[in-house]
């Protein structure tokens, strides 16, 4: 394993910073907080460093996320030498992994993301990306791509605590009033119609990527409504649904669907469409490591010698390229670039480029909310006792909770015997106080505080005596801007737009440019900027 | 209605009947304590996890008490005495068979033997919880300083309770076992029911009836503790049939072994694995077919397989170098390979110095591992739980294939054709699905019914021996090419879509996409 990675893997372990370290009733807990320091010192104007180097390179990536890896595995793949890409504070962004060595071997755990869906059609490149780390086996551009089944998530995969009780799948379905049961069928219709239809200009309505979704004014409109409006006039009513719904605009884009827009909500359900030739519709990939699995896999692909440690502080154009004040830990450098990659989220690329409104992105009117988030890793001895007829799922999520359940990072092991120590994670998004509230909160919470907070489902589930009998340590990552919630007016928001459609010499390549963060938009953007910075 | 109180009191000074309330106390806190004790060592004993088993049991017992001392205010001044008596009768009846009652049920019906374990914790904890309160209030009606009495009850409520834990884990529970002890404790209050009923009888209203009662509980009781070893078998006989001459739990799962004449069975969670009487048919079948076609087969591996049967008919083969045993349960390997009358079943194979013996999850050591054989045998217990699943599983089946030898040869035990025929067809879709040619076969085994394998190999075109060169007991010519028949119009042979959907099929009770198969007897497979 190269250097890098392993660092990135042993995550907090080795960060020099946004790091604490506590304890709670005897199990170490450590807190992660990537990017918090480098982060605050941009926002706080804390002045910069004189650069003691200089590096030259012909496109620079700025960040090592989803977004930027693609774009420089992409360029990589095309056979261009010429290109540097600076890690920035967490590489791996969103979809980072963590390691905890247990007494019976090393467990690998996501520190964000954790899944992919079944990729769409028009999801070229992460399918191609799939096919080259043997995720597809076969076919991989067709309607029914054939899956390793190491990586689709195997049975059972879903199970909700509804009324006292364990129950297959995550929406309510037989314990529910027979009228209820009805709206879910018709709204799982409905939407299993919108993934199909078209718009006027012949396009998908909804479609991933983002940017392949239909212009029909007529269903573009939606933008402008609030996702529970809009279930309300379509007489969804019954509360099972609205508590679900309410579950997966928490899980999918960090707010509930009263922040969410219409047409976001929507185009969660319509946008993919996904098959497989040996899984069923709906079933997702996943790795013990989460999506790190894919940045991993995307970083070997990278030479060594194009990779560099640290982060952008300052980007100014110049005559002849672009300059980029960075930071690593021996100190302060320039690099000078041709063009560069922006391949930060939008609320660091603030900061960093000063003159972002030239390109038509006033940070102060386009900069999307985001959502706080906590991913939260408990390295538990032992399986806690579960119910005979309701083993433990691979997601297991409580109806109504203010979590979002957790994963077991064991789930995919080839094991008959439940081994000796697994990971559960569980996600939580703050979405109970507007987002810049819920910061400020978290910034003065305790090491207990922030695991009451993370464990709630947990020891709902478990009771508190058995989740932490079985506990030996905890790792939390605070995100404390996870993503960006795709509000009302998202779609429309002209600073998005302009950044997409940038091609001078800063380019843009991050999920927030579609206003969500998703493993596909950010891969989409990352190739999109590839491609431009290749031709020029 | 209180009986007058007629009789007359004894005599004041004679301490004798107080001095035996006294000792009533120390007799009633020991069996109290024991059948906290019975019910937290059966529950860890049946239901695993003793550290929780005995804080629960003991939590909801102490409880239980609290409400028993809470009541105890509602029993009459003037029916006190009688109320002790009936209470010990009950107490004695209740926590005396309370052990062999609870493993008769654990026996027959497992779902309600933890609703029924913490009711009859409760009742005995309410009843033992009014005890104490109402000898102090006996006592304290005939005049004893409240201090004293205090003191001398309390005295002897803890010092039974120190004889009993001291007794109970190095004497009663080894020795008269958990159904026996429980009898003795519950012989015992019946005792000091009838001892102190005889010492107050001219307090005592309807002493005749009282008295009879008590007789016959005694009598029950000592019937019980005579018969109880019998009962233990009777409920072991519940689970298996038949006699269990070796039981034991291991973390991965409970093994017991019955024998009943000369038929010796393995279960494993209650399935019977073999029987002695015809396992030769079941494991002939599955080695044979496959073995016997690879003269030049240097090494084989067996999954599963712990009892060493399949192991014995592969060390036939003389050709046959070495053979590692991979099995998850140390317990299993270890009791097949020590125990004098297993290990003559399975003819010492697992001590013979051609086999490797490892005690690993399959799937961890093929990937953990490299070696090669031309021959894997996969004798799993059946796909009827999601992490058995796994050992029937495309992955698994394309793992197997990296330990196989270009000429190779895999063989899988795929549950019934006849009682699980979608289980049995969907094994051999998963492994064309995992790349293999399969070549389906079936065996009569009769303690089995009819019994189901997968022969699957890289490359097309295989033939069944139609002679065999090691001694075999089932297998002839005319067997061997039967069983590779099935019947064309067979209602138990569905046809299975070998196209892109077969994991779909498999999976109709989930939204999964590995290829899972499972045995139709489990209630959350169950494919529609």
């Amino acid at each position: 394993m190269r250097r890098r990675s392993f660092l990135a893997l042993a995550g907090m372990a080795f960060s020099p910073s946004g790091c604490r370290r506590l304890e709670h009733l005897g199990i170490p807990l450590a807190v992660h907080q990537p990017g918090l320091v480098e982060g605050h010192r941009l926002r706080d104007g804390t002045p910069l460093p004189t650069p003691t180097r200089e590096l030259r390179t012909g496109v620079a990536i700025l960040g090592s996320g989803v977004a930027g890896l693609t774009a420089a595995w992409r360029l990589a793949r095309d056979g261009h030498d010429d290109f540097l890409l600076l890690d920035g504070p967490e590489p791996d962004g969103n979809a980072a992994g963590g390691r905890f060595d247990s007494p019976s071997g090393p467990l690998l755990h996501p520190c964000g993301a954790h899944y992919l869906p079944l990729p769409s059609m028009e999801s070229r490149g992460v399918r191609e990306l799939l096919f080259e780390l043997g995720v597809i086996e076969a076919e991989p551009f067709s309607e029914h791509p054939r899956f390793s089944e190491t990586a689709l998530v195997h049975a059972p995969d879903e199970r909700l605590f509804f009324d006292g009780a364990w129950h297959e799948g995550l929406l309510p379905t037989e314990q529910v009033k027979a009228e209820d049961a009805g709206q879910h069928r018709r709204f799982l219709a409905e939407m299993a119609d919108l993934t199909r239809r078209r718009g006027r200009d012949g396009r998908r309505l909804f479609c991933v990527p983002k940017a392949l979704s239909s212009m029909d004014a007529e269903w573009r409109q939606l933008d402008a409504l609030p996702f529970r409006d809009w279930l309300v006039a379509r007489g969804y009513s019954a509360p099972s649904l609205h508590t679900w719904l309410d579950y997966v605009c928490r899980d999918e884009y960090g707010a509930g669907p009263e922040h969410v827009s219409a047409w976001a909500g929507l185009h969660y359900f319509a946008g993919r469409g996904g098959h497989a030739a040996n899984a069923a519709d709906g079933t997702v990939l996943t790795w013990p490591e989460g999506l790190a699995f894919l940045t991993r896999g995307l970083r070997v692909r990278v030479p060594v010698a194009r990779q560099q440690a640290g982060h952008a502080l300052r980007v100014d154009e110049t005559r002849e390229g672009v300059r980029i004040l960075c930071q690593d830990a021996a100190g302060a450098f320039l690099v000078h670039a041709r063009r560069a990659i922006c391949a930060m989220p939008l609320h660091v690329a603030a900061r960093v480029v000063p003159h972002l409104r030239d390109y038509g992105f006033d940070p102060a009117r386009h900069l999307p909310a985001q959502a706080p988030w906590l991913v939260a890793n408990f390295l538990l001895d032992g399986f806690p006792a579960e119910p005979p007829d309701a083993p433990l799922a691979w997601d297991n999520v409580i109806h109504g909770s203010p979590g979002l359940g957790w994963v077991v990072s064991t789930h995919q092991w080839l094991r008959a015997a439940k081994p000796a120590h697994t990971v559960f994670t569980a996600y939580r998004a703050l979405a109970d106080q507007a987002p810049a509230e819920a910061r400020r909160q978290l910034l003065t919470l305790t090491g207990d505080e922030l695991l009451e907070l993370a464990a709630v489902d947990l020891k709902q589930a478990y009771g508190a005596f058995e989740l932490w009998r079985r506990t030996r340590a905890v790792h939390i990552t605070v995100r404390g801007h996870g993503m960006a919630i795709p509000g009302c007016g998202s779609l429309t928001n002209p600073g998005l737009t302009a950044l997409q459609a940038a091609d001078g010499r800063l380019l843009f390549a991050h999920a927030d440019l579609s206003g969500y963060s998703v493993f596909e938009e950010a891969s989409w953007w990352g190739e999109r900027a590839a491609r431009l910075a290749a031709n020029s | 209605m209180h009986p007058p109180q007629n009789a007359a009191p004894p005599p004041a000074g004679t301490r004798l009947p107080d001095r035996l309330l006294i000792l009533s106390v120390f007799v009633v806190a020991s069996c109290g304590l024991a059948y906290e004790l019975i019910a937290g060592a059966l529950s860890s004993y049946l239901l695993g996890d003793s550290v929780l088993q005995f804080s629960s049991i003991i939590g909801c017992y102490l409880f239980a008490m609290g409400v028993g001392s809470h009541l105890s205010k509602y029993v009459d001044d003037r029916d006190v005495l009688a109320r002790f008596i009936d209470i010990e009768l009950l107490v004695g009846l209740i926590g005396g068979v309370s052990a062999t009652l609870l493993f008769l049920l654990f026996a027959w019906m497992a779902a309600p033997f933890r609703t029924a374990l913490y009711a009859l914790v409760f009742i005995l904890g309410v009843l033992v919880g009014m005890e104490i309160p109402l000898v102090m209030r006996v006592l304290h009606k005939r005049q004893a300083s409240f201090s004293e009495l205090v003191s001398r009850v309390l005295t002897f409520d803890y010092l039974g309770a120190l004889a009993v834990s001291l007794l109970f884990p190095l004497v009663l529970a080894p020795k008269l076992g958990l159904s026996r002890t429980g009898f003795l404790f519950g012989m015992a209050n019946v005792a000091v029911a009838l001892w102190t009923l005889w010492y107050y009888r001219h307090e005592i209203p309807r002493l005749r009836s009282r008295l009879t009662r008590g007789a016959l509980v005694m009598a029950f009781l000592a019937g019980g503790l005579v018969a109880s070893e019998k009962l233990t078998h009777w409920a072991e006989r519940g689970l298996f049939g038949d006699e269990v001459i070796f039981a034991t739990t291991t973390p991965y799962q409970r093994i017991a072994v019955t024998r009943w004449k000369d038929d010796t069975r393995l279960h494993i969670n209650g399935n019977l694995q073999f029987s002695s009487r015809d396992e030769h048919r079941y494991h002939e079948a599955l080695v044979h077919p496959a073995l016997q076609t690879l003269p030049w087969a240097r090494s084989v591996l067996v999954l599963g397989g712990g009892d060493g049967l399949a192991v014995r008919e592969v060390l036939r083969h003389a050709q046959v170098e070495r053979v590692t045993l991979v099995d998850l349960d140390p317990a299993m390997t270890d009791l097949f390979t020590r125990n004098e009358y297993l290990s003559g079943l399975n003819g010492q194979a697992l001590s013979n110095p051609r086999v490797t013996v490892i005690n690993a999850d399959a799937g961890q050591w093929l990937e953990t591992h490299s070696e090669v054989f031309d021959l894997i045998i996969a004798d799993f217990p059946d796909p009827s739980s999601f992490g058995l699943g796994k050992l029937y599983s495309v992955p698994m089946y394309r793992l197997m294939g990296k330990h196989l030898s270009a000429r190779g040869v895999l063989v899988v035990q795929s549950t019934s054709p006849w009682f699980a025929p979608r289980s049995f067809w969907c094994i051999d879709a998963t492994l064309r699905e995992a790349g293999f040619h399969t070549h389906p076969y079936h065996a009569h085994v009769p303690s089995f019914g009819e019994w189901g394998f997968n022969l699957a190999t890289r490359q097309p075109g295989y033939t069944p021996p139609t002679t065999y060169s090691v001694p075999t007991r089932y297998l002839d010519a005319e067997t061997t090419r039967l069983m590779f028949r099935f019947p064309p119009t067979c209602s138990a042979c569905p046809s299975i879509p070998i196209t892109s959907t077969t994991s779909a099929w498999c999976t109709t009770s989930s939204r999964t996409g590995a290829t899972w198969c499972a045995d139709e007897s489990v209630k959350t497979w169950t494919f529609s």
